[in-house]
C-alpha cells in the first residue's frame, strides 16, 4: 500500500512529461524507420550493405542521445517540484525511513525511464530486422546499450544535482555525471563497448546508494 | 512523559549572527503552547530544528522523547506538522492527496479531512494549486487532523489567511484539542488569536532570550500603567523592575511585572518626579508589544 501511495505521487508528478518523452521516443523510432527505408529506396541494397558491414557506419545514431535526454527530463519532472519551496521536507516528515522513501522514488523513476529505453531497444531491434538479418538487429541493440546506460546515468546524475543542498557538491555531481556520460558516447562503430559494458553498468549502479547522501544532507543542514 | 518537547541549552547562529544562545524551554504534554516573537527572532528556525531539518550549533532538542535530528518513523507518525505557508503537494487534487497520505498513518481518520474540505464546496477533483490560500489551509489542516497526531507543531498557521479562515481554523483546532491527549506547539503573527486558545506562552526575543509562563499568569502579572512626569525629571527606562517604557503613546506608559505599589516605590527612588497614574487594560497583543517593544 505504501509503495502504491508513493508511486501514485511520483506518477502524478511525471505523467505529462512521461507522455511527452514517450511521444519523443516513438517519434524518433518512426523517423529512424522512415530514414532507413528512404536510404534503401534511393540507394542500392549492396551499397548500404557496404556502408554498414565494410565501412561499419552506424545507421541509427538518431536514437543516440534520446535516452539521456529522457532520463534527465524525468529526473527534473520528479525532483524539481520537491525542491520548490522545500517541499522535500513534507516527504521527509512521512512516517517512513528516509532511505526507503528516496529509494522508492528512484526505483519508480528508473522503472519509468527504463520502460522508455526498453521501447527504444525493441523498436530499434524490429526496425533493423526489417531490412537486415537478425544478427544485425541484435548487434544494433548491443551497440545502443551504452546509450541506454547513458539514460540511466543522466537520470541519476540529474537526481543527485537536484536533491543536493550544497552548491559545491552539486557541481561535483554534475561534473562526475557528465564525465561518466561522455565515456558512454565515444563509439565509432558496432558493439565497441561489449567488453566493458558490464563494468560500466556496475559503476553506474553506484549512483543508486549515492542518492541517499543528498537526502541525508538535506535533512541535517547547518 | 511529562514534556512533549524539551529544548536544552540550544544555540544556533547563521554566520556571525547569533539566533539563540543557551535557549531552554519545554512544552508540557496535553497543553497548547504558543511561541510568540517578532519577525526574525528565529521562530521558524526553531521549528526546523525541532523537526530535524536543521542541525543546531549546540545544545539538544527532544521531541516525544527522541532527539529531534534522529526522529524515528514511529514518532514522526505521532507528530502533525504544519509547515510555514501551508506547504503541501499542490499538484494533487483534494481526493488524491487524501489517498496519498492515508496508508502512512495507522490512525487515519478520513472523516475529519472530508468534514473540513467539504465545507469548501469544491469537487474532490479540484487541484490544490488552483485554490486560494485559505482553501489550501483547510486542506492542510484537514490532513493533519486526519493523521490524528498526539503532538501538533503549527508554524505560522495564519500566514495568508483572512479573518474568516483564521477563525474557522481556530474553531476546528479548538474542537480537535477538546478530544483530549493533544499537545499543540503553535507560532503565529496574529497574537490576539492565541488569547482563547493557548495554555502557556513563550515569548522569544532577539538573541534567544525567552519568557515562558501560563497565559493566565502572564495576563494577571504583566501590567501597563500610564505615568506623568515633572518637566525636570528624566524619562524612565527599562531596568530590573521596568520591562518597557513607551513615550510615543498618547499617554506615556510603563510596562512591568511588578505590582503598582512596588513600581511606585521603585520610581520614587530611581526616577523621582515620575508618578504612576492609571492601570491600562491590555489585550494579549498590547501586552506582547509592551513586552517585546514595537521595533
Amino acid at each position: 500500500m505504501l509503495l502504491r501511495s508513493i508511486f501514485l505521487k511520483e506518477w502524478l508528478k511525471i505523467r505529462w512529461f512521461w507522455f511527452v518523452a514517450l511521444a519523443l521516443n516513438l517519434g524518433i523510432l518512426v523517423y529512424l524507420f522512415i530514414d532507413i527505408r528512404h536510404q534503401f529506396q534511393v540507394e542500392h541494397s549492396e551499397m548500404i550493405w557496404y556502408w554498414v558491414f565494410e565501412l561499419r557506419r552506424l545507421l541509427y545514431t538518431e536514437i543516440k542521445y534520446i535516452p539521456a535526454i529522457t532520463g534527465a527530463m524525468l529526473a527534473a519532472a520528479q525532483f524539481a517540484p520537491e525542491m520548490i519551496n522545500g517541499r522535500f521536507r513534507l516527504s521527509l516528515h512521512l512516517p517512513l525511513r528516509n532511505e526507503l522513501l528516496v529509494g522508492s522514488w528512484v526505483l519508480f523513476g528508473a522503472i519509468m525511464s527504463g520502460l522508455l529505453a526498453l521501447i527504444d531497444a525493441i523498436g530499434l531491434y524490429f526496425i533493423v530486422l526489417t531490412w537486415f538479418p537478425q544478427e544485425a538487429a541484435v548487434s544494433a541493440v548491443l551497440t545502443a546499450l551504452p546509450w541506454f546506460l547513458g539514460g540511466w546515468v543522466a537520470y541519476f546524475g540529474a537526481t543527485l544535482v537536484l536533491l543536493e543542498p550544497q552548491p559545491l557538491r552539486r557541481l561535483t555531481y554534475l561534473g562526475l555525471s557528465i564525465a561518466f556520460m561522455s565515456i558512454l558516447f565515444l563509439e565509432k562503430g558496432y558493439q565497441e563497448y561489449d567488453r566493458v559494458i558490464l563494468v560500466l553498468s556496475a559503476c553506474a549502479l553506484l549512483f543508486v546508494p549515492a542518492i541517499m547522501l543528498p537526502a541525508h544532507r538535506y535533512r541535517h543542514r547547518n | 512523559m511529562n514534556h512533549a518537547i524539551e529544548v536544552d541549552s540550544l544555540s544556533h547562529n547563521y554566520g556571525d549572527r547569533v539566533i539563540y544562545e543557551n535557549l531552554s524551554f519545554s512544552v508540557p504534554t496535553r497543553k497548547v503552547v504558543a511561541l510568540l516573537g517578532k519577525n526574525g527572532v528565529g521562530k521558524t528556525t526553531l521549528i526546523r530544528i525541532l523537526m530535524g531539518f536543521l542541525r543546531p550549533s549546540g545544545g539538544q532538542c527532544k521531541v516525544l522523547g527522541e532527539a529531534s535530528h534522529k526522529l524515528t518513523a514511529a514518532n514522526r507518525e505521532r507528530i502533525g506538522l504544519l509547515f510555514e505557508g501551508h506547504l503541501t503537494y499542490d499538484l494533487m487534487t483534494i481526493e488524491e492527496i487524501e489517498r496519498f497520505y492515508r496508508p502512512f498513518y495507522s490512525n487515519w481518520r478520513s472523516e475529519l479531512y472530508y468534514d473540513l474540505v467539504d465545507r469548501l464546496k469544491l469537487p474532490n477533483s479540484h487541484r490544490i494549486c488552483n485554490m486560494s490560500c485559505g482553501q489550501r489551509s483547510q486542506v492542510v489542516l484537514g490532513l493533519i487532523f486526519a493523521q490524528s497526531p498526539e503532538l501538533m507543531i503549527l508554524d505560522d498557521y495564519s500566514m495568508g489567511l483572512d479573518a474568516g479562515y483564521r477563525r474557522l481554523f481556530l474553531e476546528y483546532l479548538d474542537n480537535f484539542i477538546g478530544e483530549g491527549d493533544k499537545t499543540v506547539f503553535i507560532t503565529s503573527h496574529v497574537v490576539q488569536d492565541m488569547e482563547d486558545l493557548v495554555d502557556e506562552v513563550i515569548f522569544l526575543q532577539r538573541g534567544g532570550k525567552i519568557l515562558q509562563m501560563p497565559l493566565d499568569e502572564f495576563r494577571t502579572k504583566f501590567r501597563c500603567h500610564s505615568f506623568e512626569m515633572e518637566a525636570s525629571s528624566k524619562t524612565p527606562s527599562s531596568d530590573q523592575l521596568i520591562t518597557n517604557v513607551d513615550i510615543h503613546e498618547r499617554r506615556p506608559v510603563i510596562y512591568s511585572f511588578a505590582s503598582k505599589d512596588q513600581l511606585s516605590e521603585h520610581l520614587s527612588v530611581h526616577w523621582p518626579g515620575v508618578k504612576l497614574m492609571h492601570d491600562i487594560p491590555m489585550s494579549l497583543e498590547d501586552a506582547f508589544i509592551g513586552l517585546t517593544g514595537k521595533y
